[in-house]
Formats: structure tokens, sequence, C-alpha cells
């Protein structure tokens, strides 16, 4: 098992640093990481699609154009990478790829990259503020990679390296009916 | 009995004997009067009636005594002998049957402290049955009240939960609504700066 655990880590970086060779320029390369993240997402999100690209009874071309048409326009060297790992049937190792890659491209750019979460899109002074704040924590530039999620209802959510701050409005409503909801009355003594 | 027949059977032979020697103080009074004094002469028999009606006397006595007393003897003494032997069974009878009497006064003394001593355990018995029946009940009773409250209990809380649980629900859910449709792009923005900087740190090391 830990064979296999470390195969599929190799397997995985191979992938990611294959894809940040592919790609040509800072910009690329980070723009490259948010269409990941939403390659990632995207197959997340329906477990259909992930069940079609794992099925090796499917022939392998039919996948192949199964995966250009669902994300065409994103950037060729990413959808080529995509096209070999569901051809040999790697489509699982995708959220390790992702990680992989965005070390990787961190390293390659010198920056921190931080997903940033908000219920409108983010104005040039929150950017420089997020930027301001977490460039001075890492020592390194912050790069944002945006998101807008209106089910958020108001604050923030911002993660990086498998750490999640979640200042959302949304998060916070649950903590409050969780606590509305379990607190003693204290009526019935 | 047979003896005082015998003795007034030699009472009779003594008179009759009397009475043959008394008229020769008849004849002498006869003789008496008929030297002039009549009076007591009147009174006594003449030897020639007295002689044989002694004779005759003493043959009814003879055979009386030899023919008639023996039968009326013995049927007397047969008569006594019933009643003494009638007396003696009596007796007899009337012994046993005091002897019976108090054989039953005795069991019935005893029947009488049996019964009172089963009517004193029944009631022993009965008081203890009793006590134990009303202490069952009353601890029934209470088992009962005590499950009673606490389903009554367990059912209030979980009432006040599921009550709690509704409004915290529909708090939030207001809450939010009311963020979402009015907050402007403005508000948004100074709650996510107001956030970031009580956000903490992203840097695991």
């Amino acid at each position: 098992m830990p064979i296999d655990r470390t195969l599929t880590r190799r397997a995985s970086i191979i992938y990611a640093e294959t894809l940040l060779g592919a790609t040509s320029g800072d910009d690329s390369a980070f723009e490259v990481s948010g269409q990941l993240e939403q390659v990632l997402a995207t197959v997340r999100g329906s477990g259909e699609l992930r069940g079609v690209l794992a099925d090796r009874t499917i022939p392998a071309e039919r996948r192949s154009e199964l995966v250009r048409e669902v994300f065409a326009g994103f950037n060729a060297a990413l959808l080529e990478v995509l096209v070999v790992m569901v051809e040999r049937g790697d489509i699982s190792l995708l959220p390790r790829v992702n990680e992989a890659y965005i070390a990787a491209a961190e390293e390659a750019l010198g920056s921190v990259i931080i997903d940033v979460t908000t219920v409108i899109a983010l104005d040039d002074g929150l950017r420089d503020s997020i930027k301001k704040k977490y460039s001075a924590q890492f020592g390194k530039e912050v790069l944002l990679r945006e998101h807008v999620d209106p089910s958020l209802v108001g604050g923030i959510v911002l993660s990086t390296h498998g750490r999640r701050i979640d200042a959302s409005v949304v998060s916070q409503l649950e903590r409050a009916r969780t606590v509305l909801a379990t607190v003693s009355s204290g009526g019935d003594r | 009995m047979k003896r005082s027949i015998r003795t007034i059977a030699g009472a009779v032979g003594a008179s009759a004997f009397g009475l043959a020697f008394a008229p020769v103080l008849a004849f002498a009074s006869e003789e008496g009067a008929e030297e002039g004094f009549d009076g007591i002469g009147l009174l006594l028999p003449k030897l020639t009636e007295f002689i044989p009606m002694l004779i005759g006397f003493l043959v009814l006595w003879f055979v009386l005594a030899k023919f008639a007393w023996p039968p009326f003897i013995g049927m007397i003494d047969k008569r006594a002998t019933t009643i003494r032997e009638s007396l003696e069974r009596a007796e007899t009878a009337k012994v046993e049957s005091e002897r019976i009497l108090e054989e039953n006064r005795l069991q019935l003394e005893e029947t009488r402290k049996q019964a009172a001593q089963i009517i004193a355990d029944a009631r022993v018995t009965g008081e203890a049955v009793r006590a134990e029946v009303i202490a069952q009940a009353q601890e029934d009773a209470r088992l009962l009240v005590e499950k009673a409250r606490a389903a009554i209990e367990t059912e209030k809380k979980t009432a006040i939960a599921q009550l709690q649980s509704s409004v915290a629900d529909l708090s939030v859910s207001v809450v939010g609504k009311v963020i979402g449709q009015d907050f402007t792009d403005a508000d948004h923005r100074r709650l996510i700066e107001r956030y970031l900087v009580e956000a903490g740190n992203l840097d695991a090391n």
C-alpha cells in the first residue's frame, strides 16, 4: 500500500510538471492553475462525468473527445494532459495533480497562490488588501485565484496549501444556528 | 325387701300368738261379767269361737306362707331387682352421660380455642396481606408517576429542542435573507474588509 501511494504521488507530480513545462510564461502558468481548479470542480460536481471518464469499457477515443468537448476553450496543454490522464485511466489523480501543480507553479513563480471566494467580485482595493496581508505572512508575492459564490451570503473564504479561513456570513449563521438550537433555555428548573 | 316382708310375716304371727292368749284374759273377764262385770265381756271373744278362729287363722297363715307369700315375695324380689338394675343402669347411663357431656364440653372448648386461634391467625395473615397489597399498590403508583414524569420531561425537552431548532432555523433564514437582499456591494466590501482584518494566519509554518 505505501508503494501504491508513492507511485500515485510520483505519477501526479509527473503530470503536474509536464503541464507546467508545457505552459509558457508566468501568466499562463497562473491561468492554467485557475483552469485546472475549474476542471477539478467540474469533475467533482458531476458523478456521471466522473464515471464516464473513469470507465475503461468506453473507448479511449470517445472519452478523449468528451474531455475536449466539455473543457473546450481551456489551455491547450491542459487539455492534452487531461486527455492523456483519461486515456490512461488516471482521472482519479486529478486532485493530487492539482495540488502538485500549484506547488510546482508556486515554486516556479516564486509566489503563493491563494483561492479567494466572495459574494461579489473583488475590486482592486480588496485585492491589494489581501495581497498585502498575506505576502507579509508568506514573505512572497501572492497570486489570487478569485471565485464568486452567492451562497456565502457575505464575507470571504481564503484557502491555500490545505489551510482554509472561512469568514463567510453563511458559516457564521450556521454556527449561530447551532448555538441557538443547542443552548439550554434554563427555564425548566 | 325380702327381709322386710319376712319381718311383717313375723309380726303377723306374733300378733296371732298374742291373740291366742288374749282370750284367757277375756274368759277371765267374761267370768267376771258373769260375776257381774258385763261391759268388758262384750268385747272379748268367746273361747269356743276363739279356738276355731285361731286354728283357721293359723291354717290360713300357713297356707299363705306356704303358697301365696313365696310367689309374691319372688315377684317383689324380681321387681326390686329390676328396679335396682334399672337404677344401676340409670346411674351408669348418668355417669356415661356426664362423661360424654364433659368430653363434649372439653371438645367444644378445644374447638372454640382452635376456632379463636384460626381467626387470630387469619386476622394476622389478612393484616399482613393487606399491608403487602397496600405497599405493592403504593410502589406501583410511585413507579407509574415516575414513568409519567420521565415521559413528560422527555416530551418537554424534545418539544423545547424542536422549538429551539425551529426558532434557530427561522432566525438564521431571516438574517440570511435580510443580508442577501439588503446588502449593497459597498456593504459587502466593508464586511469583507472587516473580516479580512479579523482573519487569522494562512501560513502553516
